[in-house]
């Protein structure tokens, strides 16, 4: 009885504090929240409905219902399908490269103990660099007659005959964008590569060298299996950010020559900002976005099935 | 030990081979910083500067790099600050203050997390044009703020889950308010997430392109990012431009140099699945 009673005294003023801390919560979040709410979570809305109309910023009063046309439209439009093809060829092509050159500088460092600070820096520094800028500067580098490359090719090495003009080719042009976003980003899913092979336990490692397990075998069957959570993870970051490429061909190719490069966040871009046709672009933005979401959760599947 | 050593040394070979591969934009910018502009159009070109020059320096001050420079900085000052500020107020009610539909809002966070801003755009445009901020800096500021909550949301979350529960109560003990517990104990025990969200944020929005290429038009209104990216056909203005691009370089490299730990760490923190 006695208990009882000073359970109750006890838990009274318990209980007030939590019904502060309640409110508290709401107004600690709130002043987050108004931002993200009106400038991410009111737009995802507002798009979707905006794609089912037919509206121009400049031309039109009011907006119109359209239903799916501009879904329609867009799978039927040569310029979007183009750009599609594209961001595809960059995104696989992009996606292969940085998870193979990132995993393998991972394991390099994580097996050299001699300057590998110093070479961790170097490889890591690209990543906090403004990439319209590193754009900017890869545009000089190739440049056919005052460019670093065909200097160092033609020159240097005495190979006049691969001098080329690097960013007037439909190939080079798509090539050389890869190659930039590479070197803005290796360094990135570096870090996460390097993460998961720490979290790997010695256990593990202890236990494959007392089989006889070492060099390549060691990394084939014990290392590269054991490191499926983290490509769950470098693998959806690799596809959000081949999907939404679009610094590097504005500032380098502007989509060109002809249409060669223009991937789709540049056909979004050109139909809502230059054209002001938003609900088709919204429409696009939507596919962009399905296509993002779609091949982020089989990566997550993939990877995660094959665990248990 | 043979196999082994050379095994190593064909290791190195590859790192110092990338590390040229990854250094040396900036070295050539660096040098064509201080080239004449004879000098970087001449051909067959030099790699090293032959005459060591200033000019570009001083060209600077001259055409609107200022005006860039100081929207960049106004934007990315008051932008870190406010995401600062608000993530670790978020952060702490998502760690510590129970309310509901606390995972709905988590989820909500991913998933904008996940979307290209591609679809953000085109209502941000619509309401700033209503709003009459289009072409402004505050135009810049709100929706760079938005972008960078999320991710600072789950690093300061994530500071205050791994503090011992003991500290909060025994300051709730002493009468101290749950702001003053924020404030007092909670926020200073949780440095580490902040020196991440501010520097990651440092970066992010000192490089921002997508919303200033959209939402600034007008060349007054223009940050860094995208000011710079219209003198690229002007070939007489390149050796001010590799100066302006160093000096825009430095800073983002040198916080980087100075807080390697911090930036690694907040990249593999960010990783882990909330």
């Amino acid at each position: 009885m006695d208990n009882e009673y000073a359970l109750k005294i006890k838990s009274k003023p318990r209980k007030s504090l939590q019904d502060r801390k309640k409110i508290y919560a709401i107004l600690f979040i709130l002043p987050a929240f108004i931002f993200i709410f009106s400038f991410m979570i009111y737009p995802i809305v507002y798009t979707l409905f905006m794609s089912f109309q037919e509206f121009n910023f400049v031309y039109d009063d009011a907006a119109k219902f359209i239903g799916l046309d501009n879904y329609v439209k867009a799978f039927n439009d040569t310029n979007f399908l183009v750009a599609m093809k594209n961001t595809f060829t960059y995104g696989i092509i992009y996606f292969i490269l940085i998870m193979i050159v990132s995993l393998s500088f991972a394991l390099i460092l994580f097996n050299t103990r001699r300057f590998s600070g110093l070479f961790k820096t170097v490889i890591f520094i690209p990543i906090v660099v403004p990439v319209s800028l590193s754009a900017l500067v890869f545009m000089w580098i190739l440049q056919p007659n005052y460019g670093l490359l065909n200097h160092f090719l033609g020159d240097i090495l005495g190979l006049t005959q691969l001098t080329y003009p690097w960013l007037n080719h439909g190939t080079t042009a798509m090539a050389a964008i890869i190659v930039v976003s590479l070197w803005a980003t290796i360094g990135f899913e570096t870090i996460l590569f390097l993460g998961g092979l720490q979290s790997i336990s010695g256990e593990v490692l202890e236990a494959a060298e007392m089989d006889g397990a070492s060099g390549w075998r060691k990394i084939v069957f014990i290392i590269l299996p054991n490191l499926r959570e983290t490509y769950i993870i470098t693998g959806i970051w690799a596809i959000i950010h081949a999907l939404k490429v679009f610094v590097e061909p504005m500032v380098m190719t502007n989509g060109g020559p002809g249409n060669s490069t223009l991937v789709m966040y540049q056909e979004i871009y050109y139909t809502a900002f230059v054209n002001f046709d938003m609900g088709y672009a919204a429409a696009m933005a939507y596919i962009l976005g399905i296509f993002t979401l779609v091949l982020s959760i089989t990566n997550f599947y993939i990877n995660r099935t094959k665990d248990e | 030990m043979i196999k082994l050593i050379s095994s190593k040394t064909i290791l190195y070979v590859i790192l110092v081979l990338s590390s040229i591969f990854f250094l040396t934009p900036f070295i050539y910018t660096l040098f064509n910083s201080f080239k004449t502009d004879k000098e970087i159009f001449q051909v067959p070109q030099s790699f090293f500067p032959e005459i060591f020059v200033l000019d570009n320096y001083r060209g600077i001050l001259e055409g609107h790099f200022i005006q860039y420079f100081m929207n960049s900085v106004i934007i990315t000052v008051v932008g870190v600050v406010m995401v600062a500020f608000l993530s670790s107020l978020a952060g702490y009610a998502f760690a510590r203050l129970p309310f509901r539909g606390r995972d709905l809002l988590m989820i909500a966070l991913l998933l904008v997390i996940t979307l290209p801003l591609a679809i953000f755009l085109i209502p941000i445009y619509l309401m700033e044009f209503k709003m009459d901020i289009l072409n402004s800096k505050l135009g810049l500021i709100l929706p760079n703020i938005a972008a960078g909550l999320p991710f600072a949301i789950f690093i300061m979350r994530a500071g205050f889950v791994s503090i011992p529960k003991e500290m909060e109560e025994s300051a709730e003990m002493d009468g101290c308010g749950i702001f003053q517990t924020w404030w007092r104990i909670m926020l200073p025990m949780a440095k580490n997430g902040l020196i991440i969200v501010v520097i990651h944020a440092f970066y992010t929005i000192w490089g921002e392109y997508t919303f200033a290429k959209t939402l600034a038009t007008d060349q007054d209104a223009m940050p860094l990012t995208v000011g710079l990216t219209l003198f690229k056909g002007e070939a007489w203005a390149l050796g001010t431009l590799a100066s302006v691009i160093v000096l825009s370089m430095l800073p983002p490299i040198l916080i980087f140099i100075f807080f390697q730990k911090h930036i690694v760490e907040g990249i593999a923190a960010g990783s882990v699945k909330g």
